[in-house]
């Protein structure tokens, strides 16, 4: 090449590392404690092989292999528990940082226009997004090898090197390789956003596949390149042909990134931008109906999203609510009634788990909806706005409802993919009953969410994003509380933790009536601050 | 005299223990453009802010229609159209899309006027915003401003990504806003703009209004650069009271800059010495500027 299309790509990356580096340190420091930290207490949490059998039990069900990834065979060690109950949850969180990262920085920088004062100067046409990889290779192996050095020292009986190394860096290439997906989507698309979905859409596609497989036969999990991670049978066989696998994934998808970058304009995308329409609907004419027109196919994605995987979730029913098919012995000592009630009995405890699932999920867009009374005014989308007759209530008023809105409806799709899917494949059907308590259940806890989210846009705008953490920390304890024997207290540091077990339980409507009125209060506080305090922040 | 459209009593706004305005007075009254210029940073568009009710004033008082800009800030809005500095259009939709809810949201509607705009400045409204140019970006709110049926106009420096005929265009609307009595500000850092449209102007710097009057006014408290010839020589003339700069050219002639105010001594001692030309260029409102923004470095030299 005569003329180096990577020129500066050493100082880009340099770059990008130095500007990066306070997000990359956070990214880091909690994956490495969430992983290592969890590797050390599991010794003493399952020291005994009696404790082991007992989570075994537990995770073999159906229910647990579609949330965990299939448990191999034998397991002997706290160590094969850690591995297969830990590699697909660090792959998704994983997933997450890598997308945010490539995208950001590549798709991102270009949108902005920063990636077209950087391209003016002698610098090579691939240069940035070489930079982005390198800076995503370099995020993902040093983490890999600070998992594997940490589960040296975490001394979890039944570790060895070859399987601590080959965890560190499956989880590392597993990353790398959703980096290069991210870099595809980012040539693809011609914005942010749009990169994001799609990017997510990829990502949802391979999580159910996965599922799907590891439910029914987990050999076709080897079809799927998220359920590599889960082949690496790490303490087992300690196979490192996954982690070759998703190398050699990785580096075809960087170039066809490559070749994709170097055959567009600067900021153009595959998918190009279509034209509009040339005067507003009748249905454009306030906040309200500007942030359904802005907010629509995300709102309609999620929807879709997780009423499809609510389905999915449910056309495991018929594998979960089977005790017959765990222990044949039931079926000589228990009536058939028993056994249907039985069995509806552990389907009830897997929707339970799925709650928080869609809740959490359902409380990403929500939360977000309303971070955009900040975020819309730093970018200086409501500038205009505010100068016409709108009153800030109104602006207030609509982005809270259309929140709850979203957020409601999330909720409600992922009963709906449950109900039907399960009803599709299940012998006796499932009472509606289960999904009332479910809604009943989750719905005011969801709300206490969006109403902290909402004091925050009110009186401490700068931290909006300290709900996201919030959100996280609440879906830790609650999906791994049990597993880890988290202290009871902290279930009660998340609106969750107050609810009664349902749907196996029934919903408590006290709980539900002060949940509410909680939610309320810090709704109408929230309007308080917002009504009073500068709408732009220096 | 008619109540003022826009009253500001000693404005000021801290950020924190920054003063982003200390002291912001003047008036603005029907049927008048009023030109706000200052540097970079000096707070018009914090001023313009606060003027909206976006950012909540820290001492003084401002009112609109007699109204207080930030408790009344919806009843003030409802006659009222704003172009910011910066606009920022939702990428994913299109220009016509976002005129007519700018217009929605302002009680109005799509009209004549408006079709009339949109061709007049040339904008494709069926492209998304995404696609757009800082100039066709203020094109977009520009047009949404102009067909707004309002009293109050308020520009936030419209005109800096337009092409000279879109200027064009722009400074024959506010023409007419005035003409039809409405009241207009516009912050600019356009001079000539300004020095065509304005009738009065409020110069801010550092947070404060250092000068408010019209063009005319202003020259008074500048200097007038003279050049001059005269048969018999000018020895005394440096010393004269408000000469100042003076510069002997290569053909005899002088330059000089005079105070406004000792136009009339220094006249009347040139007159004494045999005229040969005389050339009295009155300062523009770059001169002005120039000297404010001037005093501003020393004084952050100092």
């Amino acid at each position: 090449m005569n003329n180096n299309q990577f020129q500066m790509t050493g100082f880009l990356t340099r770059f990008t590392l130095k500007k990066d580096r306070l997000k990359l340190l956070v990214w880091a420091v909690v994956l490495i404690s969430l992983f290592v930290g969890v590797a050390s207490k599991f010794t003493s949490l399952y020291g005994n092989q009696q404790a082991i059998d007992e989570i075994i039990k537990t995770l073999k069900t159906p229910a647990m292999v579609s949330l965990f990834g299939k448990m191999p065979k034998d397991v002997f060690t706290s160590a094969d528990v850690f591995a297969a109950e830990m590699t697909v949850f660090m792959a998704i969180i994983s997933c997450i940082m890598n997308y945010y990262f490539v995208i950001r920085n590549t798709r991102g920088e270009e949108e902005s226009g920063i990636l077209e004062m950087i391209q003016a100067h002698s610098v090579g046409r691939l240069a940035n997004l070489s930079a982005t990889i390198i800076e995503s290779f370099i995020l993902n192996f040093g983490i890999g090898l600070i998992y594997a050095l940490g589960l040296q020292f975490a001394n979890l009986s039944g570790t060895d090197l070859n399987g601590n190394f080959l965890l560190g860096f499956g989880l590392a290439s597993c990353g790398f390789m959703f980096a290069s997906i991210a870099a595809v989507v980012s040539q693809l698309s011609d914005n942010t956003r749009s990169a994001t979905t799609l990017a997510y859409l990829v990502f949802g596609i391979m999580y159910i596949a996965r599922m799907i497989t590891d439910v029914t036969d987990s050999h076709y999990t080897w079809f799927v390149p998220l359920g590599w991670v889960e082949k690496l049978s790490t303490y087992q066989q300690n196979n490192w042909l996954p982690v070759i696998l998703m190398l050699i994934l990785s580096v075809i998808l960087v170039l066809i990134a490559f070749y994709l970058n170097s055959h567009r304009d600067l900021g153009s995308g595959l998918i190009a931008t279509k034209p509009g329409r040339a005067s507003a609907s009748p249905l454009l004419h306030d906040p309200l109906t500007l942030f359904w027109r802005l907010n629509r196919v995300s709102i309609l994605v999620w929807f879709f999203g997780i009423l499809i995987l609510g389905m999915t979730y449910g056309s495991i029913f018929n594998t979960i609510g089977d005790i017959v098919k765990t222990n044949p012995m039931f079926k000589q000592l228990l009536s058939t009634s028993a056994i249907d009630n039985a069995n509806l009995l552990i389907v009830k405890q897997f929707i339970g788990m799925l709650m928080i699932v869609f809740a959490v999920l359902a409380l990403i867009p929500g939360i977000s909806l309303i971070n955009y009374l900040k975020k819309g005014e730093d970018k200086g989308y409501l500038e205009i706005i505010h100068a016409t007759p709108t009153s800030r209530l109104k602006l207030y008023g609509s982005m809270i409802f259309i929140s709850v809105i979203t957020v409601t409806i999330i909720l409600f799709a992922g009963n709906l993919g449950l109900y039907l899917g399960g009803n599709a494949v299940m012998k006796q059907n499932l009472p509606l009953e289960i999904f009332q308590r479910n809604l009943l259940g989750y719905w005011p806890a969801t709300m206490i969410f969006l109403g902290i989210s909402a004091c925050l846009v009110g009186w401490l705008p700068k931290l909006i994003s300290l709900n996201f953490g919030y959100l996280i920390i609440s879906f830790f304890i609650q999906y791994f509380g049990k597993l880890l024997k988290l202290p009871d207290w902290t279930e009660k540091l998340t609106p969750f933790g107050y609810l009664a077990k349902v749907p196996v339980k029934d919903f408590n409507p006290t709980t539900f009536w002060f949940q509410l009125a909680l939610a309320l209060i810090l709704i109408v506080i929230g309007y308080v601050g917002y009504r009073r305090r500068d709408l732009v922040i220096n | 005299m008619t109540t003022p459209t826009l009253h500001i009593n000693h404005l000021q706004k801290n950020f924190g223990k920054f003063q982003a305005l200390k002291d912001i007075t003047f008036d603005i009254y029907p049927g008048e453009v009023f030109g706000f210029i200052g540097p970079n940073g000096a707070g018009k568009s914090t001023t313009i802010r606060t003027l909206l009710g976006i950012l909540k004033a820290s001492g003084g008082q401002a009112t609109i229609f007699g109204k207080d800009v930030f408790k009344d800030a919806v009843a003030i809005h409802s006659r009222l159209a704003y172009v910011p500095g910066d606009v920022y259009l939702w990428p994913n939709l299109s220009g016509g899309e976002i005129i007519d809810l700018f217009l929605k949201l302002a009680h109005n509607k799509h009209t004549e006027k408006t079709d009339q705009l949109i061709k007049a400045f040339q904008l494709d409204p069926t492209k998304k915003a995404r696609t757009y140019s800082k100039g066709n970006r203020q094109k977009v709110a520009l047009i949404a401003a102009f067909s707004t049926e309002a009293d109050f106009y308020i520009f936030d420096e419209p005109t800096s990504g337009l092409d000279p005929l879109n200027e064009e265009i722009f400074q024959q609307e506010v023409l007419k806003l005035k003409a039809a009595g409405k009241a207009v500000l516009l912050s600019s850092h356009i001079l000539s703009e300004v020095e065509k449209m304005c009738d009065r102007i409020g110069i801010i710097r550092q947070g404060k209004i250092v000068e408010t009057g019209t063009l005319q006014e202003m020259r008074h408290l500048t200097r007038t650069v003279v050049k001059v010839q005269t048969v018999e020589p000018t020895p005394e003339i440096a010393a004269l009271v408000g000469v100042h700069n003076v510069e002997v050219n290569q053909n005899g002639s002088m330059t000089l800059a005079v105070d406004s105010e000792h136009l009339d001594s220094l006249m009347e001692y040139l007159s004494k010495k045999q005229i040969l030309s005389l050339q009295a260029t009155p300062p523009t409102l770059e001169d002005l500027f120039l000297r404010y923004y001037d005093s501003e470095v020393q004084t952050n030299e100092q």
